[in-house]
């Protein structure tokens, strides 16, 4: 361990060095295949396709129903309304196959054990999937605005900086959503059902395409607790015309739920590890 | 690499079948997950609709194609998207499988075609896709309520020569995997967006002119509006039976253009030795 110290000309073994590491390995395997950012230029420009153009049809020729929605929405602005509820979307399912993505990722390459050797503090895979991850979502974020812009023809004439502080305030819940879930590919050994599941679930009580209005009272509870009904719900009224001060409510929930769901994560990914040693089922799939 | 007959054909399909229902029977959580997730998919739309009904009636839908019925409308698209989709994804998944397990190569020098190899592998996908869809439909029944009033033969009829020629597409699909090295990606993209574009969810008369040049040249977008027209009796973009023509024409073309396409990938990919290279 002394030898590799030196090696590497660092007198103790470095968490955020470590942590960087995972970064630079996974941006170095993105750019070896090409066509991995093939879905992260296309995703954006149509995941609200199917949405939007329902909506259209249900709407009407003469927009026959379109008075229904605006109701129940604030908006008759149906496009507008589903992009912004698409985009997040889209960016909670890209941080689920990250996170989740990484550590399964490891296992089945029979890597994580031998990682998890490694003389650094054992938090370094969890915070570079972490950074890794809301750095590649963050980016593709704002990506996915570029082309909305440039494809859909939108224009946001809401405030900026309302619009940037609500990302922002949105990425620690985010990410601690996904620090839960990712230790918990590790248990179940399992990823594509569970993304399926969480990404339906919130596809569901997020209010994602549809206003929240729509469902049931004990669903509209449930979307209550959720952070990412918050961060949708708080770009639509920066975008209808709302100021930082129409969305502090929604900021000091994403706030609060943010710290305790980072907290959380890293907890969970440190137990699950810590089990999973134990019973000696780390490298299992 | 010629078959031995049907009875070989047979052999190989029954060999490739149960070892795929052994293989998704070692995943329950997946298997739980094939009948929860299409509901989860539909879930989202039905509130969609609702949010846009007029007097609990979706009055909107009813004036583009004559029925206000969005869930039954919404129900036919996605079982016939199921199906494009378990053969894009039983054919050419299921390569990129092989390859990344590393037994692309030792599969491929067994006596049998690839192409017979890879409908091997649409068959448990196909089967599943079938099961899956009656127990969908019997959740969303019980869940939402969906009427199918129109006739079952007829559209049948369609049904069965689409399914021929997503064969078509299945095999030159897999090949396209081949060369790119990534299933996911290309299947996804493609799957996805052309049956959207096609009309699994909303009536294609929505679409803004380009886009609907682009539907109506994709032969998949009679399909749905045929079999929409014989089972909810909405009304078609043409004479269901024009439509139906031109899927049994699709079938040929598909057919011979998914064999071409493959078999030129799989010999280009045999002389460059690129077969396991991942």
């Amino acid at each position: 361990m002394a030898v590799m110290a030196q090696a590497t000309g660092s007198a103790r073994p470095s968490l955020l060095r470590a942590a960087f590491a995972v970064v630079g390995r996974g941006l170095k395997i993105n750019l070896r295949y090409s066509t991995w950012f093939l879905p992260y230029l296309v995703w954006p420009v149509v995941a609200p396709f199917g949405y939007v153009f329902t909506s259209r049809a249900l709407s009407g020729p003469n927009n026959e129903a379109l008075q229904s929605f605006a109701r129940l929405s604030g908006t008759t602005d149906f496009t507008m309304f589903v992009i912004i509820g698409t985009t997040f979307w889209f960016w909670f399912n890209m941080m689920l196959w990250d996170l989740g993505g990484s550590f399964r990722l490891e296992q089945m390459r029979g890597t994580i054990e031998s990682n998890f050797l490694a003389p650094v503090p054992k938090a370094f895979m969890a915070l570079g999937a972490f950074v890794q991850s809301a750095l590649f979502g963050t980016t593709t974020v704002c990506l996915s605005c570029l082309t909305v812009y440039l494809v859909w023809g939108l224009r946001f004439t809401g405030s900026v900086l309302g619009l940037v502080v609500v990302v922002l305030a949105s990425i620690p819940s985010i990410y601690g959503v996904g620090l839960i879930f990712g230790s918990l590919v590790l248990l179940a050994k399992e990823v594509n059902a569970l993304i399926f599941f969480v990404r339906g679930v919130m596809t569901i009580f997020c209010g994602a395409a549809y206003p929240v209005a729509a469902l049931p009272g004990w669903m509209q509870a449930v979307s209550r607790v959720l952070p990412l009904t918050y961060s949708i719900d708080g770009v639509r009224v920066i975008a209808a015309g709302g100021n930082l001060g129409d969305v502090l409510p929604h900021l000091r929930f994403l706030g609060i739920s943010g710290v305790l769901l980072l907290v959380l994560g890293f907890a969970s990914f440190e137990v699950i590890r810590l089990h999973l040693l134990k019973t000696g089922t780390l490298g299992q799939y | 690499m010629r078959l031995r007959g049907w009875r070989h054909a047979l052999a190989v399909f029954g060999a490739i079948f149960r070892k795929d229902l052994h293989v998704f029977l070692s995943y329950r959580l997946n298997a739980v997950m094939r009948v929860v997730e299409p509901v989860m998919w539909i879930t989202p739309v039905y509130f969609l609709a609702k949010s846009f009904r007029v007097g609990g009636v979706n009055v909107g839908l009813d004036a583009y194609v004559g029925t206000s019925d969005y869930i039954s409308f919404l129900v036919v698209g996605s079982a016939m998207s199921a199906f494009v989709s378990a053969v894009a994804w039983g054919m050419g998944f299921a390569l990129k499988n092989e390859m990344d397990s590393g037994v692309l190569e030792s599969n491929w020098l067994a006596p049998v075609p690839v192409w017979v190899q890879l409908v091997g592998r649409s068959l448990w996908s196909l089967a599943l896709t079938t099961a899956n869809v009656f127990l969908v439909g019997l959740t969303v029944w019980i869940f939402f309520g969906f009427k199918i009033a129109g006739a079952i033969v007829p559209a049948l009829l369609t049904l069965l020569p689409l399914l021929v020629a997503l064969y078509g597409l299945g095999l030159g699909l897999s090949g396209v995997v081949l060369l790119s090295n990534n299933a996911n990606n290309v299947i996804d993209i493609v799957s996805n967006n052309i049956t959207i574009l096609c009309g699994s969810q909303f009536p294609v008369r929505v679409l803004p002119r380009p886009l609907l040049a682009m539907a109506l040249a994709i032969p998949l977008t009679y399909a749905y509006d045929a079999v929409r027209g014989d089972l909810l009796g909405t009304r078609t973009l043409m004479p269901v039976t024009t439509e139906r023509a031109i899927i049994a024409g699709l079938m040929f073309v598909m057919v011979a253009a998914g064999m071409a396409v493959l078999g030129r990938i799989e010999r280009r990919c045999r002389d460059v030795g690129a077969l396991a290279r991942h």
